[in-house]
């Protein structure tokens, strides 16, 4: 296996049971809305144990000095204000109720869950990476000098220029954010269409995908719901003409739907079953050497699903086979390409 | 294989892992006498563990090998997770790792150098109005010299009610500063300039309220002595704290730069640590015993006993007695690597 590591956003870890899996890490504008949630969460807190302590200092104001709710006020300030993040993230595994929102987590940079001094370290170093501040009154000479709005460019920087996409608390606490989300479906694409299963009955019984080949159909069949159908066709085209030259397939065969039955043949189907006798051969044949058997049945019809016989009276759909077959397959494609755009909405998750 | 017959097979078991990290997620641990499912956990882990190391030869799908990821990365992080503060270690760190940590660390004697030779500078500049006309006046400005005046014209008295507010305002306040001044360390100037600029103001504002012909100046130094040594020392510390922080960024050492940045946290974290608890009792100080009616004495004794309990801490709790023991080359290793002794960053990953 090729040992290049992908273009993407995540993060290879071994673990313990000499593993390796990949995180998806967590950019600076997946972080923010966690951030400002966890601002808001942090306000309301403040005001929450205010208004308690408030309440107490009012109840018991005859035998308790309302000077020591007011310092306890002072101090829980404080110390919400400081260790909100530090004390949530150790204690709730890596996680603020932001982070808990928006599916994140701190995690160490070797996958190793964040300790007592990591989260320290890096919710204290928060408000280096927030700097500079900017004052509203630099802008407009009228306003207070009060409202200070923190940029966040130092933070902003050094995610950016950081493969784990960490800012300087981070890299100075050795912690990292990816994303752990909370609930996903197992994706098995399924293939819907009928006469993907039709097409795959006709394959030769020793057809077996190599690896590299049922990775790739894999991908192509999971990535083609976002694509046109034109698009499909223009992609499936590089694998699929081969492979239908070989086994013998007709040249006008929707390369979109040779790809579907080639996944359906190596992923969904049991070999066992298969081997036994399985489904007998169904629709019509788009073998090459059953093409004069075959003669009387538009191949349109086969490309291009059962809906095409609405359209019957397109020129294009009742071109002969033969004709076909002789030359360029460019024509009655065009015209699978028009129907399959109604048929693939339907498929679409 | 063929994943249809493969996936019938194992994904009743990753159902099974999902729930399981629902409710232990939910739950926060597994409950008392839950033993069975933990170890149940522990063994659909390991399988679906097996399963994406096999993923490549079962050709499985890649949204299924990304399923699979997640899945592992998701029980991974029930099965190791974080560590609650240990209290013993905590103690530990206040009264074994900081104190030496702070005795042997240039950056603290840079900063606390620098902080009390600026502080001293300014309070000659201040005091002496003769020799420099004005300095007092630019550093602190009228205003600030007027309110100051101000406050220490009534001789102090103070009431329960005063103590308590002050002191929980003087927590929330002089060691928000103490922690955004270590904080601002990693960006090295800031630090720098938060450690000099409280110097020369303090400074000057000792200096011209110590002049024999300012109004108050005996209610000054009734109310500064007895929080002195702990706040002045508390401000130096998270300064040092800070150096050693943004240190870690232009003397590396050898290691990579990040490297040496995350070295010089880990080492300036328990010197924070002693100066926010440094900050607290200065707080605790000046809150109930600075703006007290106790007679002066009173104050410059506990002035005295405070100085005396900084410095055991500083020298007694702070030499380094390994050295007495270690031979000379050993020492030298601890000196240059104090976190030798401590586990690698990367040593996680040959573990099994």
């Amino acid at each position: 296996m090729s040992t290049a590591t992908p273009l993407d956003t995540t993060i290879s870890v071994i673990t313990p049971e000499n593993i390796a899996f990949d995180y998806e890490l967590a950019g600076p504008f997946r972080r923010l809305p966690a951030y400002l949630i966890d601002i808001l969460v942090r306000l309301g807190l403040i005001l929450a144990v205010g208004m308690v302590l408030g309440l107490l200092g009012l109840a018991t104001s005859i035998w308790i000095p309302g000077s020591f709710f007011l310092a306890g006020m002072l101090v829980a300030y404080f110390l919400i204000s400081w260790f909100y993040g530090t004390v949530l993230e150790t204690y709730f595994n890596g996680r603020t109720v932001g982070k808990w929102m928006f599916g994140l987590r701190v995690i160490g940079i070797d996958g190793r869950p964040v300790d007592g001094t990591g989260a320290v370290i890096r919710n204290l170093l928060r408000i280096a990476d927030l700097a500079p501040l900017a004052a509203l009154s630099q802008f407009d000479s009228d306003l207070p000098a009060v409202y200070v709005i923190p940029t966040g460019i130092v933070g902003l920087v050094c995610m950016v220029s950081t493969r784990r996409m960490q800012r300087l608390g981070d890299l100075a606490a050795g912690t990292m954010v990816v994303v752990d989300e909370r609930s996903w479906r197992l994706p098995v694409t399924q293939v819907d269409d009928p006469r993907a299963a039709a097409l795959a009955s006709f394959l030769p019984a020793d057809f077996r995908a190599s690896r590299t080949m049922a990775r790739t159909l894999a991908t192509y069949v999971e990535r083609r719901a976002y694509l046109t159908p034109p698009r499909r066709r223009e992609v499936a085209r590089v694998l699929a003409e081969p492979i239908s030259e070989r086994i013998g397939f007709r040249s006008d065969v929707d390369p979109d739907l040779l790809m579907m039955a080639l996944y359906h043949a190596t992923f969904l189907v049991d070999p066992r079953q298969q081997a036994a006798g399985g489904e007998p051969p169904a629709g019509p044949s788009p073998l090459l050497r059953d093409v004069n058997v075959a003669q009387e049945i538009p191949v349109a019809r086969l490309a291009s699903g059962p809906e095409a016989s609405g359209l019957e009276s397109d020129p294009a759909a009742g071109v002969a086979p033969n004709a076909e077959v002789a030359g360029s397959d460019q024509r009655p494609g065009e015209a699978a390409v028009i129907q399959t755009g109604s048929i693939e909405t339907e498929e679409r998750p | 294989m063929i994943i249809a017959s493969l996936l019938e097979s194992r994904q009743e078991q990753w159902r099974e892992l999902e729930e399981l990290c629902d409710r232990l997620e939910v739950r926060g641990r597994a409950a008392r006498g839950d033993g069975a499912s933990v170890l149940r956990f522990a063994s659909l882990y390991r399988a679906a563990c097996a399963d994406l190391a096999m993923a490549d030869s079962y050709h499985l799908p890649p949204a299924t090998v990304a399923y699979l990821h997640r899945l592992v990365a998701r029980a991974h992080n029930n099965l190791y997770r974080s560590d609650r503060l240990d209290p013993v270690s905590w103690v530990d760190m206040v009264f074994r790792t900081a104190p030496q940590r702070i005795f042997a660390d240039p950056c603290v004697r840079v900063a606390t150098l620098l902080f009390f030779g600026l502080f001293a500078l300014a309070i000659a500049l201040g005091y002496q109005q003769a020799g420099f006309p004005g300095f007092a006046e630019m550093v602190l400005g009228e205003d600030q010299m007027e309110s100051l005046e101000k406050m220490y014209e009534e001789p102090i008295h103070g009431s329960l009610d005063h103590y308590v507010t002050m002191a929980g305002f003087y927590i929330k306040h002089n060691t928000g500063i103490g922690l955004q001044c270590f904080a601002f360390g990693v960006l090295l100037i800031p630090c720098l300039i938060t450690l000099a600029f409280n110097a020369i103001q303090l400074g000057t504002a000792f200096g011209y309220m110590s002049r024999l012909e300012t109004t108050g100046n005996d209610n000054f130094l009734h109310f500064v002595t007895a929080h002195g040594p702990f706040e002045l020392t508390a401000i130096a510390l998270a300064g040092g704290a800070g150096l050693r922080l943004g240190m870690g960024l232009f003397s590396t050492g050898g290691l990579s730069r990040i490297d040496s940045l995350y070295r010089s946290a880990r080492l300036a974290v328990p010197i924070m640590v002693a100066s926010a608890m440094l900050f607290f009792l200065a707080a605790l100080t000046e809150g109930f015993v600075s703006p007290s009616s106790l007679p002066y004495v009173i104050k410059a004794l506990w002035a005295i006993l405070s100085a005396g309990l900084i410095s055991f801490y500083f020298v007694v709790l702070g030499f380094p007695r390994d050295f007495v023991v270690r031979p000379a080359i050993e020492a030298d290793r601890e000196l240059i690597d104090p976190l030798a002794d401590e586990e690698p960053v990367g040593e996680y990953r040959g573990a099994t």
